[in-house]
């Protein structure tokens, strides 16, 4: 395979001042979790999200960075194994912009530990012809781990420029920085033609030795506790206890105390009252500020008092767990269950991630292997991942209720997944692939980039739900007022009522939790507190609000990965599964005569 | 011993048991592939480090998680 070869000035012989049409574009390429994320934040100055584990990166992220004495646009890409034979749909991103010419110089950005795959991948690099830089990161990991690179003849061998560099401490990005005047097309010699692995091989093994070392010793013990049932299991169990002491006990009942009584009945909604009843002469136009249905009163209520501080903890040990190479693991154990799926264990990540953020989650769908596994993932998520937000008012619900209550609706929920999951295993065409797994390596996290990540995130969380949550809130106002509310209310009723033995008030929620699933949630968690549902209602409602497609934006982003013809039918058979599911329950329930 | 007597498949090692990858089978070419471009590449020396409940390896310095098929796929040599 040959790439459109581009006629390469040396740009070693350029003038100290360059003019250019338009600034020189560097793409920062290299395989999965090597840091290139860290690396473009180091030299641009600017923040891409950096977790611990392959397949961050899902889109291609540009900025602006001085290099090589000028100012350059640097381009982040998502990682990858290989650049030639069948490639995902990441290697692609990253093999079109080589193609396309869309990159001027290629920064390989490979980790020390592992130089056998990086040379690999540079002397696939070789045959597109790009002048390169090869950044050798993490080499401090690598020392710990008694690897050394003969980094300087390694660069007489191939050619190009060979810097070592930590990129979380910024080592070795200066040297970086300057070394991109002096990028090469590598030369791999004639005696390997086209055999990568060879040729990787050949060189891996001149150029790197190993020494004794005894210093990560303990993260390999760490490590197999982590992966061996035995210890696996029992520290699984732990990790979410400790989450639900966080994010359920924390965040939802000591923050949303102090947010909800302390804050908003205490002191914001009575003084927007006032405020508005002073200032604001229309009835209306109070009504819809602070009114049942008020900007004001409900909807940054719901949003800041209830939501936030449990999507705040959340994404905050979410960020921990992501960082410390934990997640991953699960895949371990779970690849079988996955596997009658129509999965594998690679599924647990997007998994995982829904319960942070349904909407992320289904765009990292990407990161699994064929178009079967990606549309079975992203009808889980929207069936039963309940994310955190939804978690928070589950949490503040059922915690209220108690534990039998929260055993049962997630016990429904999981049966649910699964049973839908083997079904659409079978039911749709087409292929799983097989698993095939890299583990990152299990690390402390760094609390500063668990806290940037937390922050990004928040703040996106604002940006996105904030306004679905007031525009819900209008909605609901106008309906309301027009009398639609009620008719609404009246024609769901004997769904809501009937089937599944709620309020007939719950019926507005269920409205609600159209647009976004938490704030349904919300809904419920004010009915609960004011004493209109009883145990089994609670259950019941949270139940099918959890089987609901999440919200809007999760629908929109299901219309862009999978079409909009696959995110209708979704949408159709997740709502059937949701009321059928409370339907069931509820009958079953009042049949044995439950109370939580 | 001739050296087909020493080659052994990756899945029926024992946990702590290294070998030499001699190749790695052919029936699924996308897998071989997939295997190669992570580095299970002939000479590369490979740790088992657990068979249940998934088979964990080490090549380099990662860890590899596999399903059996995969496992099964690997021939090594040991030493």
């Amino acid at each position: 395979m040959s790439c459109a070869q581009a006629a390469v000035r040396n740009p070693a012989a350029d003038p100290l001042l360059t003019l250019r049409a338009r600034p020189r574009r560097i793409a920062l390429l290299g395989n999965a979790n090597v840091g290139k994320s860290v690396l473009f934040g180091r030299l641009t100055g600017q923040y891409a999200v950096v977790s611990n584990y392959p397949g961050t990166t899902v889109s291609v992220t540009k900025g602006r960075a001085m290099m090589g004495g000028e100012v350059c646009e640097l381009i982040d890409t998502p990682g990858v194994t290989a650049l030639e034979g069948a490639l995902t749909e990441d290697e692609l991103v990253a093999r079109r912009i080589l193609d396309r010419g869309e990159a001027d110089v290629v920064i390989q950005v490979s980790d020390a530990r592992n130089l056998r795959r990086a040379l690999m991948l540079t002397s696939q690099l070789a045959s597109c012809g790009r002048p390169m830089v090869l950044a050798l990161n993490m080499v401090d990991e690598a020392r710990a781990h008694g690897v050394v690179i003969d980094a300087a003849a390694l660069s007489t061998r191939l050619g190009i420029p060979v810097i070592e560099t930590v990129a979380t401490e910024g080592r070795g990005v200066g040297e970086l920085r300057e070394a991109i005047a002096r990028a090469a097309v590598p030369s791999c010699g004639e005696a390997h033609r086209g055999n990568h692995a060879r040729l990787a091989h050949d060189l891996a093994i001149q150029y790197r030795r190993h020494r004794p070392h005894s210093a990560a010793r303990a993260q390999e013990r760490i490590g197999r506790w982590v992966r061996e049932p035995l210890t696996g299991l029992p520290i699984l169990a732990l990790v979410l206890y400790g989450m639900y002491l966080a994010v359920g006990v924390f965040g939802a009942q000591t923050l949303v105390g102090l947010l909800e009584a302390g804050l908003f009945e205490a002191v914001v909604n009575p003084g927007a009252a006032a405020l508005v009843n002073r200032a604001v002469p229309w009835a209306l136009a109070r009504e819809f500020l602070v009114g049942e249905y008020g900007l004001v009163s409900m909807g940054l209520t719901y949003a800041i008092a209830i939501v936030l501080p449990v999507v705040a903890t959340f994404f905050f040990v979410f960020g921990f767990l992501e960082d410390s190479g934990y997640i991953p693991r699960l895949a371990i154990f779970s690849d079988r269950i996955f596997r009658t799926m129509g999965l594998n264990g690679k599924a647990v990540l997007p998994m995982v991630l829904g319960l942070g953020c349904d909407t992320m989650a289904t765009m990292t769908t990407r990161i699994l292997g064929t178009p079967k596994e990606r549309l079975i993932a992203v009808l889980l998520l929207a069936l039963g991942i309940p994310c955190s937000a939804q978690l928070a008012t589950i949490l503040g619900i059922l915690g209220g209720v108690s534990f039998a209550a929260l055993v049962t609706l997630f016990g429904v929920v999981l049966l649910q997944m699964f049973l839908v999951g083997f079904l659409a295993a079978r039911a749709i065409p087409g292929e799983r692939s097989e698993f095939i797994m890299e583990l990152p390596p299990l690390r402390w996290p760094q609390l500063g980039n668990v806290v940037r990540k937390t922050l990004l995130r928040v703040r996106w969380y604002l940006g996105e739900a904030v306004p679905l949550f007031l525009f819900g809130t209008a909605l609901l106002f106008v309906l309301d007022r027009v009398g639609l509310l009620a008719r609404l209310t009246s024609a769901v009723e004997p769904l809501v009522v009937g089937l599944l033995g709620l309020p007939a008030h719950a019926a507005a929620v269920f409205i609600m939790g159209f647009l976004r699933r938490d704030y349904g949630a919300a809904g419920l968690f004010q009915m609960s507190k004011a004493g209109e549902l009883d145990g089994v209602q609670a259950v019941v409602a949270l139940t099918v609000m959890t089987l609901f497609v999440p919200c809007v934006a999760n629908f929109l982003m299901m219309v862009k990965e999978q079409g909009l013809k696959a995110a209708l039918r979704i949408l159709g058979v997740v709502t059937v599964i949701a009321i059928g599911t409370g339907t069931v329950l509820n009958a079953v329930l009042r049949g044995l005569r439950v109370a939580f | 011993m001739s050296p087909s007597e020493k080659t052994r498949r990756l899945l029926n090692l024992n946990p702590g048991v290294s070998g030499r990858v001699v190749r790695v089978t052919r029936e699924n070419p996308d897998r071989a592939d997939r295997l190669i471009a992570l580095g299970v590449t002939p000479g590369a020396v490979v740790t088992v480090l657990q068979r249940f409940p998934g088979v964990v390896f080490l090549c380099d310095h990662t860890e590899l998680a596999v399903e059996p098929a995969v496992a099964r796929a690997i021939v090594v040599e040991i030493e």
